[in-house]
């Protein structure tokens, strides 16, 4: 029997996911960046500002940028890092990828690595970053374990982990609100302005199918790192975690 | 956010003054002051301090103190005596507690060369003279307090 799993709503078999989210985000790459900031309000970017501002990187670290996408985390760390350090822009989707570049060197932030990478198999040695990032990425990936057992194997002691993604608020009334706003709006919006319903219904989806946040903090914990914290941010739509590999 | 910001100023400071957190790599401290809501854990490793206020997780020392006791161990008193007076209270690994308090002393403030990035040396030097001034005159809070008392009570009299 074919082992399945959940593809927004949907159970699909586990080999096909990674291509199917690959055409999802081959589809929104070129509106990735307008889309965020309509659905968001430009709040993804307050998010991103606290993820950068908690991270605690220093002028010489070693950066990894885990489904990249359009660069905003890796120029924010390229700047902390400073010449001496090393940021590593990564997407597991060309296309994404590409449109990261192109924003990064119309920003202006040169000395970024570019690699297209699957989270599950990192492709760099044992211990060689100080932080590793994944924004609005894991919620994607097949297997989040073995991603999150790989963002351990590649830190250095001390190393830190940070998950920006989407989580679950316990606010009930914010909660009726963004499932109203999930289902009914944000796949019109896609429909509008990125010509692409199915898209943005899927991203909808997967958000509620994501571990919560003690979830997620547990399975940080089992991959190996010695502390774990999350950070509510807007009331729980998204959580930061934080790990600690002591 | 107030981890963030202590996190941060801990991190800036062992910075500018370089002072080597090595000694405490791989160690969790944990810290409370009592009459303020702070309790946190300082993680120290990879040559930094992270801030965390997952204060669940097992760490080496606790440290539970009043932030005057705290501002007595800055100014350079030692940890073994405000022990003996049982104005801290300390459970685990002291001598880790020790290496933290020593570090902490290595930290000399000076709140005027640090403004001065953001504002300049005159504005920085202004600031700096006036919280001298309120600092060496009798405007402690507590007799701020009492001009105003009298203020409310007797204002013919305040003059």
């Amino acid at each position: 029997m074919k082992k399945t799993t959940h593809f927004g709503f949907k159970d699909v078999a586990t080999e096909d996911k990674q291509g199917m989210v690959r055409s999802i985000f081959d589809s929104v790459a070129s509106k990735y960046n307008l889309m965020n900031d309509v659905l968001s309000f430009g709040t993804h970017r307050l998010w991103k500002h606290y993820t950068i501002a908690t991270s605690n990187v220093k002028v010489g670290d070693k950066v990894l940028d885990i489904a990249g996408g359009t660069g905003d985390l890796a120029r924010a760390f390229k700047k902390k890092v400073g010449y001496s350090g090393q940021v590593v822009l990564s997407d597991i989707n060309a296309a994404m990828l590409s449109e990261g570049r192109k924003n990064l060197i119309n920003n202006g932030t040169t000395d970024v690595q570019f690699v297209q990478l699957n989270g599950e198999q990192i492709p760099f040695v044992s211990g060689s970053f100080d932080c590793v990032s994944i924004a609005f990425g894991l919620r994607n990936v097949t297997d989040k374990d073995q991603c999150i057992r790989e963002m351990y194997r590649i830190l250095k002691p001390g190393g830190c982990l940070l998950i920006l993604e989407f989580s679950k608020t316990d606010i009930v009334l914010l909660e009726k609100c963004y499932d109203f706003y999930s289902f009914n709006v944000m796949p019109q919006l896609g429909k509008i302005i990125a010509n692409d319903e199915d898209s943005y219904q899927y991203l909808a989806e997967s958000i509620r199918k994501h571990p919560n946040q003690e979830i997620l903090k547990q399975m940080v914990l089992d991959a190996g790192f010695g502390a774990c914290e999350y950070h509510n941010l807007s009331g729980g739509i998204v959580a930061l975690h934080k790990g600690i590999k002591i | 956010m107030k981890y963030i910001i202590l996190q941060r100023a801990l991190n800036y400071l062992f910075e500018v003054h370089q002072i080597d957190t090595q000694l405490l790599d791989g160690k969790v401290i944990y810290f409370s002051l009592q009459d303020l809501p702070i309790k946190v854990n300082f993680v120290c490793t990879n040559e930094r301090i992270f801030v965390t206020n997952n204060t669940d997780a097992t760490s080496d020392v606790n440290i539970k103190l009043h932030l005057s006791s705290f501002l007595a161990l800055i100014r350079g008193q030692s940890l073994a005596e405000l022990l003996r007076q049982d104005k801290i209270i300390i459970h685990g690994d002291i001598k880790t507690a020790q290496l933290l308090v020593d570090l902490l002393q290595q930290i000399e403030f000076d709140f005027e060369e640090e403004l001065s990035k953001y504002t300049g040396d005159a504005v920085a030097y202004k600031v700096g003279k006036i919280m001298k001034k309120f600092k060496s005159s009798d405007n402690s809070s507590t007799s701020i307090k009492d001009k105003i008392t009298k203020f409310i009570i007797a204002p013919k009299l305040f003059h």
